[in-house]
């Protein structure tokens, strides 16, 4: 029924809709943090809600009050945005936590590394090693290593998909995740 | 179908055809009204699970496209229900109610309907919505509404109705073939039925029977039938029988009549009878040729005018007491001839009657005896002129008689001594013989008094008056030494002298023809219903049986012995008596061997009397 495919319904103007989407999604980090674009308003919600359609190899989520961290690495966007998402979560019985950091993190730290920015994928981003699901900007991400790369067209926030990696680390995405991606890379 | 009495007149296989088609379709279609009504009852109840399972799956499938906020995706697994042609209209909400995604089925007007909060299935008449939550673990992210169209119940109905059509055409085809065999069974015997007795009804002939079809009811119905048809048959016959033994005795009794008309019309007497009322009804024609008129004249009570007006009065007071009490009569008359000549005749009537006793008519006979009645007048005359003769005769020779016997023994007396041997001799025989006669003379006024009337009869007790003559007899009696006995004695209607007269020569005779013996005499009295019968039984010298008649004859005396005095008039005088009461005398004897003398005197001798006494007198 869902069927994943990458040709285009024709999109329509859907940018109010979207916006009501997001006020209706995100009071509090909209009243509280006016000048986080409402675009990662919106990316900060999608890092937590991938996490409810991919499945974890049980040895990447360590003991069960290890928390699940969501690194975000390198200049964080979201200022305070994701830190009020995250808030009070969990994922698997665990709790979810944003650290953020400049350079690669600690091997097993990181459930999720958030690579904001266009720019160049960092060198160890193929090396992060089984159970981390990397998430960047951009169609290149997904083409460098990267397994979701957020894009925005027509004023909405959407990703690419490349499950060969998602899949070499061992990360299983429910079909559901794959049929609203933009594109996906198999 | 047919109503109300034109069903009710219908031959019975339309009707058994009828209702077995009636039944038969009224059973489907109550079975497939069910059949539906459980249908429709499943078909929701199916269609709430189909449709929840529906709506589970989409929003399942619409969960990512609502967290990720992505019509594209939505709208293709919405599009999915075009598979399903019931589903107008599907809509995703998110949770602020707008609308992602939705689906309306071509041609479909239906917009979508509002987003619900609550998860649910609403059946409205044409359609049912279902509302569901889109949810992921315990966050929802939108709704599902789904609009289904419920025309299906309807095509579902159309099916059906098809399908019970279709049933009912063959079932009613199966039941008018069954109809035809049960036709078969049940109609063609009550048809068998009907025709015998139609038969049975239009000829009259009983001896028909229905043919028995089958051991059911229907059978036991024929096997009645017959039976009252052969029961039928015989009380008919019995009923000809009858008929026929009635017209046989009605015409016996035709014979019987013709018969009896025949035989009194060849009678020479004057044939009448009369209803039981009394109203003559017929006279043969010797009546008609006797009086000289018609029988229309006669009948009823014109008979009366030719009665002579002297016998008239008897005749209505006999003939009426007959009619009441139902008795015999018989009378003399006198009737008019046609010359206008009365004469004589002896009219008898008797009831006759049927075999319960009821007098079914009268009958008379009139005998014409003038002449004999002339006759006997005649003698009766002559009778009286002998009897005054002898009466007078006897009665003036008594003292001629009694002047010979006084004057002979006068003669004896004063001048026996004057007269020789043969003298006294010669006036012996003179005395003896004027006594002789003196006995004669007063033995032929009793014999002729015998005749006569002794006024009123009373009742007499029988025992007196024996007394009385055995008294008279004393002296006999004392001389013989003979013992006189009795039975019980009744009381009769009788003249004293008269009872007196025979049983004193009775009882005299038995001691006067006595035996060696001291004479035994016994009298007593047998009731014989209407007559008394008396007896004098004696133990003397009996009478030879040659003599039983002669003996009762005026001046027969069966012994010239000198021992035995008397004239021979004593058993004339009490056969006299006896018969002028309408009685009879005789006598049973062995010679040697003691008599018995019998008279009976009728118990309304007293009537007899008088009747004999009036025909001797009128």
């Amino acid at each position: 029924m869902a069927q994943v495919t990458s040709s285009g319904f024709p999109r329509r103007g859907l940018a109010p809709v979207f916006l009501l989407l997001a006020l209706s999604l995100l009071p509090i980090s909209l009243s509280e943090a006016a000048d986080v674009p409402l675009e990662y308003g919106v990316k900060a919600t999608f890092l937590l809600r991938f996490t409810q359609f991919i499945e974890w190899p049980s040895e990447a989520l360590g003991p069960t009050d290890a928390p699940f961290n969501i690194c975000v690495v390198g200049n964080d966007p979201f200022g305070a945005a994701l830190d009020q998402i995250v808030s009070g979560e969990t994922v698997n019985g665990r709790k979810v936590g944003d650290p953020k950091m400049d350079r690669e993190p600690a091997r097993g730290l990181c459930q999720i590394i958030f690579i904001p920015g266009q720019g160049e994928s960092p060198g160890w981003l193929s090396g992060v090693g089984r159970g981390v699901l990397t998430v960047g900007e951009g169609e290149s991400f997904v083409r460098n290593g990267g397994m979701i790369g957020f894009v925005v067209e027509n004023r909405r926030v959407t990703f690419y998909i490349n499950q060969r990696n998602a899949a070499a680390a061992g990360l299983d995405i429910r079909s559901g995740l794959l049929a609203v991606a933009k594109s996906v890379i198999r | 179908m047919l109503k109300g009495s034109t069903f009710r007149n219908a031959p019975i296989r339309q009707k058994l055809m009828i209702t077995i088609m009636v039944t038969i379709a009224g059973a489907m279609l109550l079975a497939c009204v069910g059949i539906l009504s459980f249908d429709s009852i499943l078909f929701r109840a199916n269609l709430g699970r189909d449709l929840s399972a529906l709506a589970r799956i989409i929003g399942e499938n619409s969960t990512a496209s609502l967290a990720f906020n992505d019509p594209r995706s939505a709208n293709e697994t919405l599009s999915a229900l075009r598979a399903r042609n019931h589903i107008v209209a599907a809509c995703i909400y998110r949770m602020d109610g707008t609308l992602l995604a939705r689906y309306i089925r071509s041609g479909a007007l239906e917009p979508c309907p509002p987003p619900d909060v609550h998860d649910r299935l609403t059946f409205a008449s044409e359609d049912a919505t279902v509302s569901h939550g889109i949810l992921l673990g315990k966050q929802r992210y939108g709704t599902l509404m789904l609009l289904y169209d419920l025309g299906e119940i309807a095509e579902r109905r159309r099916l059906y109705g098809a399908v019970v059509a279709g049933v009912l055409l063959i079932s009613s085809l199966l039941s008018y073939l069954f109809s035809s065999r049960l036709r078969a069974l049940i109609a063609d015997p009550i048809a068998k039925l009907v025709q015998a007795s139609t038969a049975v009804a239009d000829t009259s002939d009983y001896s028909i029977r229905a043919p028995k079809l089958s051991g059911d009811e229907l059978g036991v119905l024929v096997d009645r039938f017959n039976e009252m048809l052969s029961g039928i048959q015989s009380r008919d016959d019995s009923l000809r029988r009858a008929l026929a033994d009635r017209e046989r005795a009605l015409l016996e009794v035709r014979n019987a009549t013709e018969r009896f008309r025949f035989l009194a019309e060849s009678m020479p007497q004057k044939i009448f009878t009369a209803t039981p009322a009394g109203d003559v009804d017929y006279f043969n024609q010797q009546w008609i040729e006797f009086c000289g008129l018609s029988f229309e004249q006669l009948r009823h009570w014109g008979w009366t005018r030719i009665i002579h007006p002297d016998d008239l009065d008897a005749n209505i007071r006999i003939w009426r007491k007959s009619l009441e009490t139902g008795e015999a009569f018989h009378i003399q008359q006198r009737f008019r001839r046609s010359d206008g000549i009365y004469r004589w005749h002896l009219t008898r009537v008797h009831a006759m009657r049927d075999e319960r006793g009821d007098i079914s008519m009268w009958i008379g006979s009139n005998t014409d005896i003038h002449e004999q009645k002339e006759k006997e007048e005649e003698l009766r005359r002559a009778n009286e002129d002998l009897q005054q003769f002898a009466y007078s005769a006897s009665h003036d020779l008594q003292e001629p008689v009694r002047n010979v016997t006084v004057y002979s023994a006068l003669i004896a007396k004063r001048y026996h001594d004057l007269l020789d041997e043969d003298g006294r001799r010669f006036l012996g025989f003179l005395t003896e013989g004027g006594q002789r006669l003196a006995m004669l003379i007063s033995d032929l006024l009793a014999y002729t008094r015998a005749g006569a009337t002794e006024g009123e009869l009373t009742l007499q007790s029988v025992s007196q008056v024996l007394d009385y003559t055995l008294a008279g007899l004393a002296e006999a009696i004392r001389e013989s030494g003979a013992s006189v006995t009795h039975g019980p004695l009744p009381d009769i209607y009788i003249g004293e002298t008269h009872l007196q007269q025979v049983l004193q020569n009775l009882i005299g005779n038995a001691l006067k023809y006595r035996s060696e013996d001291a004479p035994r005499i016994h009298i007593w009295a047998e009731n014989l219903g209407t007559t008394w019968r008396f007896a004098v039984k004696d133990n003397g010298i009996g009478i030879d049986p040659s003599y039983r008649e002669k003996i009762f004859g005026v001046f027969k005396r069966l012994h010239r012995d000198h021992r035995f005095s008397g004239t021979g008039i004593g058993l004339a005088i009490c056969q006299r008596v006896v018969e002028r009461y309408g009685g009879r005398i005789w006598v049973e004897s062995t010679l040697g061997q003691g008599s018995t003398f019998y008279f009976t005197i009728p118990q309304h001798a007293g009537r007899a009397f008088e009747a004999s006494a009036q025909r001797s007198n009128g």
